[in-house]
């Protein structure tokens, strides 16, 4: 069944890629990556990068960018509420989030909510399928989400301003200015997004026969970005990255008539980077401040909340050594310290102190290999020894081949070692053992990436009832994960007119080894496609999102599942040619008025629409 | 001829009369003769199964069977009835569904003046329905205090009056024109609420008071706290003079008590035990020693033992046993099973 679905889509793809074409982004200034070891330990991975156009085309929160973009699968509370993600079938806290290289899952519960995240704050998202624990730390299992912003350094004053008013009064307002020249780069920005989000359930009424819409769905994001960098020469430069964001969002009802209540997020977030390159030895120091708050508000009508906050000091000094002609040798030590204090689990600081050590290894072009290792260093948990071990070789023009296994860790969190009452301070790490094999095909226009992986999870964290009724977690359960990823790129322009295809497709296996049970909220099918067409000042595009059902209990009860949907957006956009650039658009979101929820009694909105103006000058 | 003829009306008159009174025996809807296992749900809404007396018909979600895609609400807490009604209380969402108990098709919903309601009773056509309201880890000032008893006329479906208790509250019993409350999380005392009067008096009894009954003129109240040792405290409801019933540490984990036919059965751990009404001292030989994981419901009926044993991410289980501890049937119910409630 699910074999003949997966050769269903293949032709389905298949006909799209006949049909379509391509986008061109091509960058001759240089860039200054916040990220270097994305790129330099990458080789024998998957990386799926979303430049600006493609954010540009999907509402401003991370979950609809990455949910029509990638394998990645969402679970969301609502339009707009806690949305948590789902990679290569592991659990929310098992993908990390890594913002201009630096982890930032929340210390407290070990994920980071989709919903809080607008993609416009970024100049790059990537996707990272496979583990990195040995560079990113912990949660890097089923894969890594990369935020970065990078600095440019030539002469440049340029202002990026856009407008969004949607159904539901939806607003966005993003700024950003760059001001460069060949020894200064800044980038300031500032987004703005919210919406009374009192969409009407589609077909669903209450019990007096009135008309069911999402009560408690306000929501409020705005995030302030400050970058700068400064050469001192060629082999000097320092940076500084900082992000200051707060989310104001109300939790959407499952029924009319519960308590209301609401949650306050702020993230602060600071980053100083030193890159020094002494002949063949090249040092970077990053040191990282990193502040996390919530405060939850369990009924609205009053003053109280309760809350939590960490605040992460981070030191990590990485350098690089040309050994010789091929091979690159890093020593990276770092050390982290957390304070948390909060409502729910009183104030404990931990300490992890780490060393890594990679290798990487350029035969050629062609042939490329990286291996890694990495040993944490606290009284907190036993950490185990991780490592990285991969390979890439180029057969030819058309065919890529990469090797990868690795070792990789997630860390028990703030709320399983201390929660008051069932906290639990004798807990091991999650770990991982897993392999993939990617093959990627280049031909002409189009790249076509195929990726098979395997991984076995141990030491699961689970909160379960102790004999006493309190819960507490526990390392119990082992988890088996497998499947197959396709990523598909083409572009082609004929003559004036520029076609883009991409599309993703992800066969997803997660089962509990002992009851051979899927993974409730995993599903086996998800697959996105996009197709876009430009010609002049004229850019039209579609999205489509299929996401296959999944179970909602972990004894895959056939009659508890959520359906499986498929949505779809259209948009189009206008450059009227007045400053540099001047752009009206108008989208059309969820065409064809499909009612689907994600979680039970969830519903997420019908059709509707947006409105926008991108102005650069 | 005219004779047999009136004999004929009489005999059929006598035969139809008989059949009738057979009627009264007849189920009232398809959930006759059974009883209800409540599921207070997780993330999602609760739900409700039933089974036949005679295990040979079950059905996971009565409520969604019935009403559709009608929602139930969260954490249903309590099923309390009266007449033909059942009525179904959802701490989540604030609301009391009133149903059929026979049919479960939804008459109305009791959805203004709960907040956070939790256990109910009935006398004389009203509802008195405990709310335990703001808790004192979100509103640290008036949390423990806020407490109240929802008075609801179910004639108009409507809360008329509230009665403030200026405490805790959660389980109760009614006795006598009299609501006898306890609360295990903030309370030491029992709380007796006169309705006509709506005087409160308080008896200190201990922390951990939570399951409650009475039987000829007293009232047994299982304290059962998450460590150490619990016990029985009786209460005599004339003079509400206590004596009690000390359990030893090697009963850990005291969860539920319920007293059927003079006798006092009470739950430790996975393990049902029973006692005379009249012992001083507690039974430590278990008379079932079930399966389940996390026991968080439980009931004695009808010669029958049944526990709920709760699960959050799959199908709970109910066991039934019989009183020598033999396992009946055991069920898979719906998700967080908190409760058995017996519709005859």
């Amino acid at each position: 069944m699910t074999i003949k679905r997966f050769f269903t889509f293949c032709l389905f793809v298949m006909c799209q890629i006949i049909l379509a074409q391509n986008d061109s982004i091509t960058s001759l200034k240089e860039v200054l990556v916040s990220d270097k070891n994305l790129k330099a330990y990458s080789a024998s991975q998957s990386v799926l990068k979303l430049n600006d156009s493609i954010i540009n085309k999907n509402e401003a929160l991370l979950t609809d960018l990455l949910n029509f973009n990638s394998t990645l699968y969402f679970k969301e509370y609502g339009r707009g509420m806690l949305s948590t993600v789902s990679f290569r079938g592991t659990t929310s806290s098992q993908t990390a989030v890594i913002w201009n290289g630096i982890n930032i899952n929340s210390q407290m519960n070990g994920s980071t909510d989709f919903n809080t995240i607008s993609g416009a704050d970024y100049n790059s998202i990537s996707v990272k399928a496979g583990g990195g624990s040995v560079i990113y730390g912990s949660g890097a299992v089923g894969g890594t989400v990369h935020l970065n912003n990078d600095l440019l350094f030539f002469n440049r004053f340029e202002n990026n301003l856009r407008l969004d008013y949607g159904s539901f009064n939806t607003i966005g307002v993003n700024y950003k200015t760059s001001i460069s020249n060949k020894k200064w780069s800044a980038q300031i920005g500032l987004s703005k997004n919210s919406s009374t989000n009192d969409y009407k359930y589609l077909n669903r009424y209450t019990w007096r026969g009135e008309q069911r819409w999402n009560q408690n769905g306000q929501y409020d994001i705005i995030t302030l970005s400050a970058n700068a960098g400064y050469k001192f020469n060629e082999n000097h430069i320092l940076k500084l990255y900082s992000q200051t964001s707060n989310t104001d969002r109300n939790t959407s009802l499952i029924t009319e008539t519960e308590t209301k209540s609401k949650y306050i997020n702020c993230f602060n977030r600071n980053l100083l980077e030193y890159d020094g390159t002494y002949g063949k030895i090249k040092t970077n120091f990053k040191t990282a401040y990193i502040f996390e708050n919530y405060q939850y508000f369990a009924n609205n009508a009053l003053k109280n909340y309760t809350y939590g906050k960490t605040e992460n000091l981070i030191t990590k000094l990485d350098v690089d050594y040309h050994l010789f002609k091929s091979t690159h040798i890093n020593g990276i030590a770092d050390y982290s310290r957390t304070n948390g204090y909060g409502t729910s689990f009183g104030s404990h600081i931990r300490e992890i102190s780490s060393a890594a050590l990679l290798v990487r290894q350029d035969f050629g072009t062609n042939w490329k290999n990286e291996l890694g290792i990495r040993k944490e260093f606290t009284n907190n948990y036993k950490s185990p020894i991780l490592f990285n071990l991969g390979s890439s070789y180029k057969f030819n023009d058309w065919y890529n081949l990469k090797l990868n296994v690795s070792r990789n860790f997630r860390i028990p969190t703030y709320n399983d070692l201390y929660w008051d009452e069932g906290g639990n301070p004798n807990l091991k790490p999650e770990s991982s053992y897993q392999g993939e094999i990617g093959n990627v095909f280049t031909f002409k226009n189009l790249t076509w990436t195929q990726n098979f992986y395997y991984m076995k999870i141990t030491d699961m964290l689970q909160w379960v009832p102790g004999t006493n009724g309190i819960w507490t977690p526990q390392n119990q359960d082992k988890v088996i994960s497998y499947g197959t990823e396709t990523l598909l790129g083409w572009k082609k322009s004929y003559g004036k007119n520029i076609f883009a295809v991409n599309a993703t497709y992800a066969y997803t296996v997660s089962q509990d080894e002992k009851t051979k049970n899927q993974i409730f909220f995993v599903p086996f099918n998800k697959a996105t496609g996009a197709v876009s067409y430009s010609r002049d000042k004229i850019s039209a595009y579609y999205q489509i999102l299929y996401n296959g059902f999944v179970y909602t209990r972990a004894d895959n009860d056939p009659d508890e599942i959520i359906n499986d949907y498929t949505v779809s957006n259209i948009g189009i956009d206008y450059d009227l040619k007045f400053l540099d650039s001047f752009k009206v658009g108008f989208q059309v979101l969820n065409l064809f008025n499909k009612d689907y929820e994600s979680l039970e009694n969830r519903p997420m909105p019908g059709r509707n629409f947006n409105v926008y103006l991108t102005l650069k000058f | 001829m005219k004779f047999s003829k009136l004999l004929l009306i009489a005999l059929s008159i006598s035969l139809f009369a008989s059949c009738s009174s057979d009627d009264n025996d007849d189920p009232k809807g398809a959930y006759d003769n059974g009883f209800f296992i409540l599921n207070e749900g997780s993330s999602d809404v609760g739900s409700v199964s039933f089974s036949s007396d005679d295990f040979t018909s079950f059905t996971k979600d009565v409520y969604a069977s019935a009403n559709g895609s009608d929602l139930i609400g969260g954490y249903l807490q309590n099923i309390f009835f009266d007449g033909d009604r059942a009525y179904i209380i959802s701490g989540g969402s604030n609301v009391i569904n009133v149903v059929n108990r026979y049919t479960f098709k939804l008459i109305a919903k009791i959805d203004s003046g709960l907040a956070n309601p939790r256990y109910g009773v009935v006398k004389d056509g009203k509802a008195y329905v405990t709310n335990a309201n703001t808790y004192s880890y979100i509103n640290p000032a008036t949390g423990d205090t806020d407490d109240y008893v929802a008075v609801i006329n179910l004639a108009t479906n409507t809360v008329e009056s509230k009665i403030e208790l200026n405490a805790t509250a959660n389980r109760l019993i009614l006795e006598n024109g009299k609501l006898y409350i306890t609360e295990p999380n903030s309370s030491t005392k029992l709380l007796i609420v006169n309705i006509a009067t709506k005087a409160i008096e308080t008896v200190e009894i201990g922390s951990s008071g939570d399951s409650i009954e009475e039987e000829n003129g007293t009232l047994f109240i299982l304290r059962a706290p998450y460590s150490g040792s619990g016990e029985i405290v009786k209460v005599k409801l004339s003079d509400k003079s206590i004596s009690r019933i000390a359990f030893p540490e090697s009963l850990a984990g005291l969860g539920f008590m319920d007293i059927e036919d003079n006798k006092i059965y009470y739950t430790a751990g996975s393990s049902v035990y029973a006692m005379d009404i009249n012992a001083t001292t507690p039974s430590t030989t278990a008379i079932v020693n079930s399966p389940a994981s996390y026991v968080y419901g439980f009931a004695v009926e009808n010669n029958r033992i049944y526990i709920a044993d709760a699960k959050f991410d799959k199908d709970s289980k109910a066991f039934i046993y019989n009183l020598s501890g033999v396992l009946q049937k055991e069920l898979a119910v719906g998700v967080g099973s908190n409760g058995f409630y017996f519709n005859n």
